[in-house]
């Protein structure tokens, strides 16, 4: 399916993309080889406007990231139509091995740009520039990232294939239409909500905490740090499991992403939006923590903390009072 | 602070409108020449997109499973006496012999599509007419047309007509219904007539149909039963509605997929273009952002600066290109790429085609035109936003 | 609010083969509230000295402080934030853009500061009037005198309020009647508190009453 449209418009901006981070790891490379902040040679002068390309490039590619991650479960839906057996976007993710890898290494992709860019936009408010060899370090490391990514979305693309009515005689077509094809098996509904609320009320409290307290120990940043990606994670599960199913009133079909569609008024978009802001701030408050000793670095870092303790705590609350709804309207009212 | 950024970037957007405005011819330009491009792309995406949705409608009045029969790879009508081998599976409906095809009337050059049912399953079909009523048994030549085919055939207030056979003989008919204009998407062009009067019209031999269109009890048992069916009459074609459904919607997404490689030639050139002019700055445009940058912009307000310039044109050409190529295909039905996309006419003769443009498509176009504008524009602009402040002393 | 140079050396394209040595260890000292000169030829170093004391680019080697912060070592970002905090610079060629209106022009380095657009007309209506150009503001740059864009040039270096005022050759584009009236203007400015650093080779100007010392420059170095 790559000569498909959504599937080339997918390659292209995967393409795009690449150029992005390939001529950013160029100027990664020059710095990382080059930069001596103690000359004014003509070099380091260039070097310190490629910076400026280097990380304008990376906020272009997590904005692609994030289109291209859209655009990836919109076009599963649609492929959902040609292939054989597949029902919704989830089928198409399960048509072959590479779906649900890939579409991973989107979301995880977000994450990786968007930590970039906290890094980035500390580093440049001091004027020793503290964290240049481990932001572009990290920049480098991203390339490979990306061409994995790339790949395994060709070869997704590539061995998808649609169900077409051949010519020969009395052949029969194709697999049989499932109706409940799940991304995950059952579990308990009321330990996975259980479990949901609590690490949502013990993010709650480290969010009012950070707001209140100065600072935070590094193993308990580190903590902290752990309890926001196993809040990810578990997000998406209840999401899948029991939000979805309770939004759909359909309770064999539980898909994370159909909640994106116009029938259900688009209430995944800000379901997503807000678990996603929520996550990365929550995530840029820890990686802040440990930027705090850097020179120049204190008030930055202060400030950044004080903004993301906020918005997390927020955006969490928007995030636990979309998702449930359907679910306790359901509970409570019939 | 929150405020000072936002405020920062309004006038950085400000700024940014009235530099393109004061250089009209060059934007201008490029905005139309990329507004062509976009409505190229997006003529394709709507374009097929109203065909696969026009494809839907009309296929959900199609029957479960339709059986053709196939000899050396080419259709050919089957006896419906075969009905009767059918009669053992469980779970089948109804099964109804058509005469379904399509007959050219030399005389006026229409298309039409002949459809010939058993009288007793015409007066169970759920069709509506605006007047008339549907043909009887044992009445031949009783047709139901609908009203552009009444207007191609010139009837006026005139009840009888003659369609050619093949054999150059007349057979003629008689008006007795009109079909609702509703349904005109399934119904513009058909002219429904009892069996035998089709098979008379095609020249079938006496109990010939071309295909059996098969209903059953249970959707969800429809591959079973075509699994059945294939096991009994190994030479037929079986066509299940949702496997017509998903061709129809793989081969037209391959089509414009197609075409869209084609265009994306296109597209390719445009964001050389654009590369090519944003890199290549005037004296003035140079002395310009060198002022800028000496009065207190940085780096990343003029990135910025140029980042809302290109979202300026990008909008203006998504949004003009988005329109011109909604009136392309809603009003003059894609005219232009019907060479590429032939073969939709199987379909249907004649389509008005409705482009139901969702988010989806929005976003699809958005992202095979404006992101590569956008990442051409980035270097050029990079190169511009280095201009050393001193040049200018 | 002083302005400190020590062993200061410029050089231009380091490490290329087209090198050049602008400065050559120029050590000076400019007190708060005076009017100073730089005199020399042209391509003797005092635009290049103007532009370090002005914050537009860092030294190769040397001290240097303004206002009491270190610029010698700062890179280029921080060194432009600190530019438009303490310095107003007026140049020999006005450079406004000239399709913008004279009050545009003036307020253009609020921009980035992210000052609204009934904020930047409060800020600007002030020096309108003070250098009596009011009646010019929404006429385009373009289209005025070249005694009122030297007005418009000095309106705009002191839109942010900066304790220090530069000039490179401001007197260059103008006759000797208008070079009088800017004279007049930055005298009363150094009256108001402005630190005043002039780069010029006319006598009107180095001559002036009003002018503290006079710092001659030959070949990138100090005369003495």
């Amino acid at each position: 399916m790559l000569f498909n449209t959504w599937g080339l418009a997918l390659s292209i901006i995967s393409l795009c993309a690449l150029f992005l981070i390939a001529t950013a790891s160029r100027t990664a490379i020059r710095v990382l080889r080059f930069w001596d902040p103690n000359s004014d040679s003509s070099t380091q002068i260039e070097l310190e406007s490629e910076i400026w390309l280097s990380s304008t490039l990376v906020m272009y590619g997590l904005g692609f990231q994030i289109i291209s991650l859209l655009l990836f479960v919109l076009a599963a839906d649609h492929f959902s139509g040609m292939i054989i057996g597949a029902m919704c976007a989830t089928g198409s993710f399960l048509a072959n091995s590479y779906g649900i890898p890939v579409l991973l290494i989107k979301i995880a992709g977000v994450f990786i740009y968007g930590i970039w860019i906290i890094l980035h936009q500390l580093d440049i408010q001091s004027e020793h520039y503290p964290l240049i060899k481990i932001k572009y370090w990290y920049l480098v490391a991203i390339l490979p990232y990306l061409l994995l990514e790339i790949i395994l979305q060709t070869r997704y693309l590539a061995e998808l294939s649609p169900e077409i009515i051949t010519s020969c005689c009395a052949v029969f077509f194709g697999g049989k239409e499932q109706l409940g094809q799940n991304l995950l098996g059952t579990y308990s509904t009321t330990g996975l909500m259980a479990g949901f609320y609590s690490v949502a009320a013990v993010l709650c409290g480290l969010c009012l905490y950070q707001l209140s307290a100065k600072k935070l120990s590094a193993p308990i940043n580190i903590g902290a740090g752990l309890t926001w990606i196993l809040f990810f994670i578990l997000s998406l599960v209840v999401i899948t499991v029991v939000v979805s199913s309770y939004i759909y009133a359909m309770p064999y079909h539980h898909c994370p992403f159909c909640i994106l569609k116009a029938e259900y008024h688009g209430l995944g978009y800000p379901i997503f939006l807000t678990l996603f802001l929520a996550v990365f701030s929550g995530i840029s408050h820890i990686i802040a923590g440990f930027c705090n000793n850097l020179p120049g670095l204190a008030a930055p870092v202060r400030k950044l903390q004080t903004l993301s303790a906020r918005c997390a705590l927020a955006m969490l609350c928007i995030f636990v009072l979309l998702s449930s709804y359907h679910f306790w309207a359901y509970i409570l009212f019939t | 602070m929150q405020t000072s950024f936002i405020q920062k970037h309004l006038n950085i957007l400000d700024y940014a409108l009235s530099s393109l405005l004061r250089r009209k011819l060059k934007n201008g330009g490029i905005a139309l020449i990329f507004s062509l491009v976009i409505f190229l792309l997006a003529s394709f995406q709507f374009l097929t997109q109203s065909l696969e949705t026009t494809a839907e409608k009309v296929l959900v009045f199609a029957p479960d499973i339709t059986l053709q029969r196939l000899s050396a790879g080419r259709q050919v009508s089957l006896p419906d006496s075969s009905i009767g081998s059918l009669a053992g599976i469980f779970g089948i409906r109804q099964i109804i012999p058509r005469v379904w095809g399509y007959h050219f009337d030399e005389k006026n050059g229409a298309n039409y599509t002949i459809l010939g049912l058993p009288a007793d399953s015409i007066q169970k079909a759920e069709v509506s007419l605006s007047h008339g009523r549907l043909p009887q048994k044992k009445k031949p030549g009783e047709v139901v047309i609908s009203s552009s085919v009444r207007a191609s055939l010139e009837l006026g207030e005139r009840k009888s007509f003659t369609l050619f056979r093949s054999d150059l003989s007349q057979a003629s008919f008689t008006v007795v219904g009109i079909f609702t204009d509703n349904t005109d998407i399934l119904t513009g062009d058909t002219i429904l007539m009892n069996l035998q009067d089709a098979r008379d019209l095609f020249r079938l031999g006496d109990g010939m149909v071309t295909d059996l269109a098969v209903s059953v009890t249970n959707p969800a048992e429809t591959d079973t039963i075509a699994a059945k069916i294939s096991g009994i009459m190994p030479d037929t074609r079986i066509l299940t509605n949702s496997q017509i459904r998903k061709t129809y919607r793989t081969v037209f997404g391959w089509r414009s997929g197609f075409g869209s490689v084609c265009l994306l030639t296109a597209l390719a050139s445009f964001v050389i273009l654009a590369w090519d002019k944003a890199s290549g700055l005037s004296q003035e445009e140079k002395r310009e952002i060198a002022i800028l940058k000496f009065l207190g912009f940085q780096i990343n307000d003029i990135l910025a600066l140029r980042f809302w310039e290109s979202i300026a044109v990008a909008c203006v050409s998504f949004l003009l290109g988005l329109t011109l190529a909604y009136i392309h295909v809603a009003f003059f039905e894609g005219s232009l790429f019907t060479p590429i996309l032939l073969g939709w006419s199987v379909l249907r003769p004649s389509l008005n085609l409705d482009p139901a443009v969702t988010f989806a498509d929005l976003l699809l176009v958005f992202s095979y035109s404006v992101l590569p504008y956008l990442a051409a524009t980035i270097i050029p602009a990079w190169r511009s936003a280095v201009i050393r402040a001193e040049t200018i002393i | 609010m002083n302005i400190e140079l020590e062993n200061v050396c410029k050089i231009y394209n380091q490490g290329k083969a087209n090198e050049v040595k602008a400065l050559d260890a120029v050590s000076l000292s400019v007190e708060p509230q005076t009017m100073v000169c730089l005199r020399g030829a042209s391509g003797s170093g005092k635009s290049t000295l103007l532009s370090i004391i002005g914050c537009v680019f860092p030294p190769t080697s040397g001290k240097a402080s303004v206002a009491g912060k270190q610029i010698s070592r700062l890179p280029a970002r921080f060194l432009g934030l600190y530019r438009r905090q303490v310095i107003g610079f007026i140049f020999q060629k006005f450079n406004v853009l000239p399709e913008l209106s004279v009050l545009d022009n003036i307020t253009l380095p609020l921009l980035p500061l992210g000052i609204s657009p009934a904020a930047r007309r409060l800020r600007a209506e002030p020096l309108l009037d003070k250098l009596s150009i009011s009646h010019r503001r929404n006429f385009p740059a373009g289209e005025i005198s070249g005694g009122e864009l030297q007005r418009v040039a000095i309106a705009r270096a002191l839109i942010n309020d900066p304790p220090f005022l530069l000039a490179d050759e401001p007197t260059a584009h103008l006759d000797s009647k208008l070079s009088l009236e800017f004279m007049e203007i930055v005298s009363d400015l150094k009256a108001s508190g402005k630190t005043i650093v002039i780069a010029s080779h006319d006598p009107l100007v180095t001559d002036h009453r009003n002018v503290d010392s006079v710092i001659d420059i030959h070949d990138g170095c100090i005369a003495h």
